[in-house]
């Protein structure tokens, strides 16, 4: 075990509240794992050396910090600083049928049902979700009552000052019928560690739609994941936007728990300098007549390393399933890597299941068509490039966050290019 | 043959695709303002003839000459012939998911204006022109913020081939099988498109297989392509010949005595 897994416990040990069966159980299991070395299948391509040597600390003294301003966007905002949630910037009035309260402030029989759903969709598998079950302090429980639709969406930023060590962790719940946007972003200045982790059970013919922006850079460690419980005829549409840093790495879990349950998945990532991005995402079609589509995206540039494993796990009485996932891969450097695993474990009859990944240089075609218009080829190399990612943007749901990711992914882009 | 006055002209050219010879020593010579269509029989190398022009990869030259407007062609990069003037209209134009119709349009035209000295247009301005363009050819100003050719029918991307040709005025347009593929309806509206270009400094070579299209875009000469080569040329009574003899002749391989004779 590392010094920094060691530390971790001893901290969680001091921690007592509503949470503690809970978290004594995600201290028996981190005592119990070992930590992962590159033999650590789930851990191959992602060192944790960057954990093990992080500067990173908690800081406890109250710090101004408040999430970009997303034009176009109205947010309710739900923003943890430092790893402690700070109320004051939650509005004063939600709309009806909309709650948001640390858990630890919830009356008995609500308590008790977070209680009982805290870490369940969230597979124990994850060594640092273990870590934030038992490190999160302030634990923010969010639910929608049956049937209500929430237009606006529910922004979740965590943000870090320079050096700091965050913990967060949201439980959201959308009882039977309701529709709800969520938004998931981590701000970090720098020498930052966090873990980011947000459970959500979506009811019988509930709609979530879901974006987790990972967009932070250079030496902060991100480790996070969105874990979603899906009912019958619940739907789900979720894009994840993710630029890479010492140490990115996100796990998804869908779930489905219930039969004609229907998810999207769209994740994009650009890579750049000696970044890592690493995204775990699995399926679970538990249920028959379920229906899930994944396309994950990638560039690399430089010397940045990306990472993808996408499993399917189609269950034995999960007939009927239809199953989509296409990894696609751009690779801008020689020097730069890509590690995709598409993991497909079938063990019903009946289901159609489909999976592509690629590594690719861009298409001829496209390239001589745009040349034959004037365009150099290195230009139309470049809107090509960004065209592949673009792509998917147009896919986003929500205008105003397609239009604010959209400059800030050329951007980014425009510099990976240069090189 | 030389002539000053030429727009493009095609000295004995032979050219090869993955190693088959598909041109055989074919020679073409095209004045400003001049309408020539090309016609041929499947695999007469019709198609061939435009990606040579148009110098996509893996379609190279063996020997022979082009130039347009006096320059050597065949040295040029693909970019550089179409700031040159060349247009190519393709029979199936390319679908770029991701990069929209608007964008592509803005970029083509900033090129061509880069490479011959012009300042560049301003996004408003150049949004209003491609809206114009968009009415002239009938396709609704939304297609501008489509991808390009993304899920368009075969009319609808033929019709944004047509826009391109209204955007950048080039001089030589070369309309790779435009037909195909569209209803009487669709080919009225391409071939008034293409008529409103007409002009004395704007040729256009139109490759096609069948007669319709010439009723609708009026030829100063035809020309027969056989095997590589251009078997016969005369004016627009040709194309009804042809339409009522079909290609079957060319099987027997007369010789260009014969045929011109």
């Amino acid at each position: 075990m590392s010094e920094w897994l060691e530390s971790a416990i001893t901290r969680a040990q001091g921690i007592h509240d509503w949470l503690a069966p809970k978290r004594a159980h995600a201290l028996d299991l981190l005592a119990k794992t070992k930590w992962p070395t590159r033999k650590t299948e789930a851990w191959r391509y992602t060192p944790l050396r960057p954990v093990e040597r992080t500067p990173a600390k908690m800081i406890s003294d109250k710090v101004d910090l408040s999430p970009v301003a997303i034009a176009d966007l109205s947010a309710i905002e739900l923003v943890f600083v430092n790893g402690q949630f700070d109320p004051a910037q939650l509005a004063n009035t939600l709309p009806e049928g909309l709650s948001i309260a640390l858990g630890g402030d919830l009356e008995s029989a609500q308590q008790a049902d977070a209680l009982n759903t805290f870490s369940t969709i969230k597979p124990e598998r994850h060594i640092f979700g273990l870590v934030n079950d038992a490190l999160a302090q302030d634990v923010v429980v969010v639910s929608v009552a049956e049937g209500v639709e929430i237009i606006q969406p529910i922004r979740i930023s965590s943000l870090l000052s320079p050096g700091a060590e965050s913990h967060t962790r949201v439980q959201v719940s959308l009882a039977a019928g309701s529709r709800l946007t969520v938004i998931e972003d981590v701000q970090a200045q720098g020498d930052s560690f966090n873990t980011a982790f947000v459970e959500y059970n979506v009811g019988t013919n509930a709609r979530l739609e879901h974006y987790r922006f990972a967009l932070q850079t250079g030496s902060n460690v991100a480790i996070g994941g969105s874990h979603f419980n899906l009912h019958d005829h619940a739907k789900m549409n979720s894009t994840i936007v993710g630029f890479g840093s010492e140490l990115s790495r996100l796990d998804t879990d869908i779930i489905h728990a219930g039969e004609f349950a229907d998810a999207k998945l769209n994740a994009m990532y650009l890579l750049d300098g000696k970044e890592l991005f690493d995204l775990h995402a699995t399926v679970e079609h538990a249920m028959p007549n379920g229906k899930t589509e994944e396309n994950v995206r990638c560039i690399v540039a430089d010397r940045s390393r990306a990472v993808f494993n996408g499993r399917i796990h189609i269950h034995r009485d999960a007939q009927k399933t239809l199953a989509e996932l296409n990894n696609r891969n751009l690779l801008l450097s020689d020097k730069a890597e890509i590690n995709t695993k598409p993991e497909l474990e079938i063990y019903a009859d009946d289901v159609k299941c489909a999976h592509g990944a690629t590594v690719a240089q861009i298409d001829k075609q496209a390239l001589y068509y745009l040349q034959t218009r004037g365009v150099s080829r290195s230009k139309a190399q470049v809107m090509l490039n960004f065209g592949f990612i673009n792509e998917l943007i147009d896919l986003m749901p929500n205008a105003a966050l397609a239009e604010w990711i959209r400059p800030i992914i050329r951007e980014r882009f425009a510099q990976m290019e240069v090189k | 043959m030389s002539n000053t006055n030429s727009l493009l002209t095609i000295k004995d050219l032979h050219a090869s695709v993955e190693e088959k010879q598909i041109i055989k020593g074919l020679d073409l010579d095209i004045k400003p303002g001049e309408v020539h269509a090309i016609m041929g029989p499947n695999g007469a190398g019709k198609s061939t003839l435009g990606y040579v022009l148009s110098g996509r990869d893996g379609y190279s030259v063996e020997s022979g000459s082009v130039t347009l407007g006096g320059e050597d062609l065949l040295e040029m990069e693909t970019e550089d012939r179409a700031r040159a003037g060349l247009f190519l209209a393709f029979q199936y134009p390319v679908e770029i998911p991701g990069v929209s119709n608007l964008e592509f349009l803005k970029a083509s035209v900033d090129a061509q204006r880069e490479a011959r000295g012009e300042d560049a247009i301003t996004s408003a301005d150049f949004l209003k022109e491609a809206k114009a363009a968009c009415k002239q050819v009938n396709l609704p100003v939304a297609f501008l913020k489509r991808g390009v050719n993304e899920g368009f029918s075969g009319g609808e991307k033929k019709r944004n081939e047509l826009m391109q040709m209204l955007l950048l005025k080039p001089k030589l347009c070369i309309l790779d099988e435009t037909d195909s593929g569209l209803d009487i309806d669709a080919l009225q509206v391409v071939a008034e498109g293409v008529n409103s270009q007409r002009s004395a400094d704007r040729s256009f070579i139109v490759v096609t297989h069948y007669q319709r299209l010439l009723d609708y875009i009026k030829p100063d000469f035809v020309h027969v392509l056989s095997d590589g080569k251009i078997v016969k040329s005369g004016d627009a009574s040709l194309a009804l010949e042809l339409e009522a003899q079909g290609y079957a002749w060319l099987q027997k391989e007369p010789t260009e005595d014969e045929l011109e004779g």
